[in-house]
C-alpha cells in the first residue's frame, strides 16, 4: 500500500473554518487600525499595524491554547480542534509580520546587524520599566516558527511522535515569553487599564481551563483505575452502541450482550435460554431484550423474563466511566437484578435527546 | 563582552539558517524521497511547505541522506517493544 503526502488536505469543513478565521482576522486588523487612528491621531500607520498584528497573534495564541482543554471538557468544542494547526500557523505568520515590521522600524535603519541591534540597543536587562522586551518576543517567535514549520504530518513521521509532541509542548514556553513580552513592553507605556485587564483575563482563562481539564482527567483516571482494580474490563465506548441495541463482547469465555437504552447500560449473557439465540443481535422492545430468533423476552436489569414467564439468563455488573463501558467478567446468578449504569456524559445526554 | 556574545549568537544563528536554506532547496527536490518513501512523487506544494522545517532541522536530514537511511525511524513505545518476537 502506498501513501503519498499532499500539501494540505482540504475539505469543506476546513475551508469554512479557514475562511471564517481569515475574515475575523481581517475585521480585527481593520478595526484596530481604524479605531487606533481615530483615538490616537498622532500614532503612525506603522505603529498601529505593528500593534494590530501583535495583539492579533497574541489573541489567536490564547484561542489555540484554550481549544485543547475546552474540547477535553466538552466534546462540542472538538470541531475546533480538527483544524487547530491552521490557527497555529496563522498565529506564527501574524507574529512574524509583527516582529518583521518592528525589526525593520526600530533596528534596520542603522548600520548594525538588525538582530544584533535588537539585543544590544537597549542593554537595561536589569530594569523592569525599560527591559528590552523585544528579545523575549524574538525567542517566542523562534518557537512558533519551529511549531508552524513542523505542523505537517510529514514531521510527525520524521521527528517521531514523542519528539514532535515535546517540540510542540514548547508552546507554553512561547506563551510565557509573550506574556512577559507584553507585560514588560506594551504595558509599561500604557496608561489605560484596558490592556492590563485583558492580559490578566487572558492568562486567567488559559490557566483555569488547563487546571479544570487536568482536574477532570485526574478524576476520570481515578475512576477508570478503580474500575480496573475491581476487576472490570473496558469493552467499548457508549456511543458505539445504538439506542435500544447491544454490542456483543467476549468475556469469561462466553459472549455478553451489552445493551444501551433510555440513558442506561445493562449487560446480560448473550445466549437465549430457549435455543441459545444471540440476544445481543436483538433489540429492546417494550422495555425487554427481545431474542431475534423466536422473540423470547428478558428484562435487561435482571435477565429475567417478564412474569408469568420463568426464563432467566445471567447478568453482569456494568459501569460507565466518561463514555466508556466497563463490564465485570464474573456472571451473576441467573436473574440477579443489577443496577443499570447511567450514561453520565454530556454527549450521551445529547444523543439521548436526539434519539427521542 | 555582552555584545560579543550576542554577535556570536546572531552570526551562528544566521549561518545555521543560511546553511539550512542552501541544503533545503536541493534536498526537498532530490533528497526527500530517499529518506521517506511516502514523499515519492509528491507535488511542489508539499515540498514548499516542508522547506522551512527542513532548513531548521537540516543536520538530521543530512545525516539520514548521507547514511542512506531510507525510512524515518519507527517509534518505540511499550506495546511495540513488548510485541517483539
Ligand atoms: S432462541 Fe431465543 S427465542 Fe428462541
Amino acid at each position: 500500500m502506498s501513501v503519498q503526502y499532499g500539501a494540505i488536505s482540504w475539505n469543506r469543513q476546513k475551508k469554512v473554518y479557514d475562511v471564517t478565521v481569515l475574515s475575523l482576522l481581517a475585521l480585527y486588523l481593520g478595526s484596530f487600525v481604524g479605531l487606533g487612528a481615530w483615538l490616537h491621531p498622532s500614532a503612525t500607520a506603522e505603529t498601529l499595524l505593528i500593534r494590530a498584528l501583535g495583539t492579533a497573534a497574541f489573541l489567536l495564541l490564547h484561542v489555540v491554547l484554550c481549544i485543547g482543554p475546552l474540547s477535553r471538557l466538552d466534546r462540542r468544542f472538538l470541531p475546533l480542534l480538527y483544524n487547530r494547526r491552521h490557527l497555529g500557523v496563522t498565529t506564527f505568520l501574524l507574529g512574524l509580520a509583527h516582529g518583521g515590521f518592528a525589526l525593520f522600524q526600530f533596528h534596520a535603519l542603522g548600520n548594525v546587524n538588525p538582530l544584533v541591534s535588537l539585543f544590544v540597543s537597549n542593554p537595561r536587562y536589569g530594569s523592569v520599566a525599560d527591559f528590552p522586551f523585544q528579545a523575549l518576543g524574538f525567542f517566542a517567535l523562534i518557537i512558533l516558527f519551529l511549531m508552524a514549520a513542523t505542523s505537517h504530518d510529514f514531521w510527525l513521521r520524521n521527528l517521531s511522535a514523542p519528539m514532535w509532541k515535546r517540540l510542540h509542548m514548547l508552546v507554553y514556553v512561547a506563551y510565557a515569553l509573550l506574556v512577559a513580552h507584553v507585560t514588560l513592553g506594551a504595558l509599561q507605556s500604557e496608561t489605560s487599564p484596558v490592556l492590563a485587564s485583558a492580559l490578566i483575563l487572558g492568562v486567567a482563562t488559559v490557566l483555569s481551563l488547563h487546571l479544570a481539564a487536568a482536574f477532570r482527567e485526574k478524576r476520570i483516571d481515578q475512576a477508570r483505575r478503580q474500575a480496573v482494580d475491581e476487576g472490570f474490563v473496558e469493552v467499548c465506548k457508549v456511543d458505539r452502541i445504538a439506542e435500544k441495541c447491544a454490542t456483543i463482547v467476549s468475556l469469561s469465555g462466553e459472549r455478553v450482550a451489552v445493551f444501551r437504552y433510555d440513558g442506561r447500560v445493562s449487560a446480560i449473557s448473550n445466549a437465549c435460554q430457549h435455543q441459545n439465540g444471540p440476544l445481543g443481535e436483538g433489540r429492546i422492545i417494550d422495555g425487554c431484550v427481545t431474542c431475534p430468533w423466536h422473540g423470547y423476552q428478558y428484562q435487561p436489569e435482571s435477565g429475567a423474563a417478564p412474569p408469568p414467564f420463568k426464563e432467566k439468563v445471567p447478568t453482569f455488573q456494568v459501569k460507565v466511566v466518561e463514555g466508556a463501558v466497563f463490564v465485570h467478567p464474573r456472571p451473576n446468578p441467573l436473574g440477579t437484578h443489577v443496577q443499570p449504569a447511567e450514561i453520565e456524559s454530556s454527549q450521551g445526554r445529547r444523543r439521548e435527546a436526539q434519539s427521542r | 563582552m555582552f555584545e560579543t556574545l550576542v554577535k556570536t549568537f546572531v552570526y551562528a544563528l544566521e549561518t545555521y539558517a543560511g546553511l539550512g536554506l542552501i541544503f533545503a532547496v536541493p534536498f526537498v527536490w532530490f533528497g526527500i524521497q530517499r529518506v521517506d518513501s511516502e514523499a515519492q512523487g509528491s507535488a511542489i506544494g508539499f515540498r514548499m511547505l516542508i522547506l522551512p522545517g527542513v532548513a531548521a532541522f537540516w543536520p538530521m536530514f543530512l545525516h539520514r541522506w548521507t547514511r542512506r537511511i531510507v525510512e524515518p525511524p519507527v517509534e518505540k513505545n511499550p506495546h511495540r517493544i513488548s510485541a517483539k518476537p
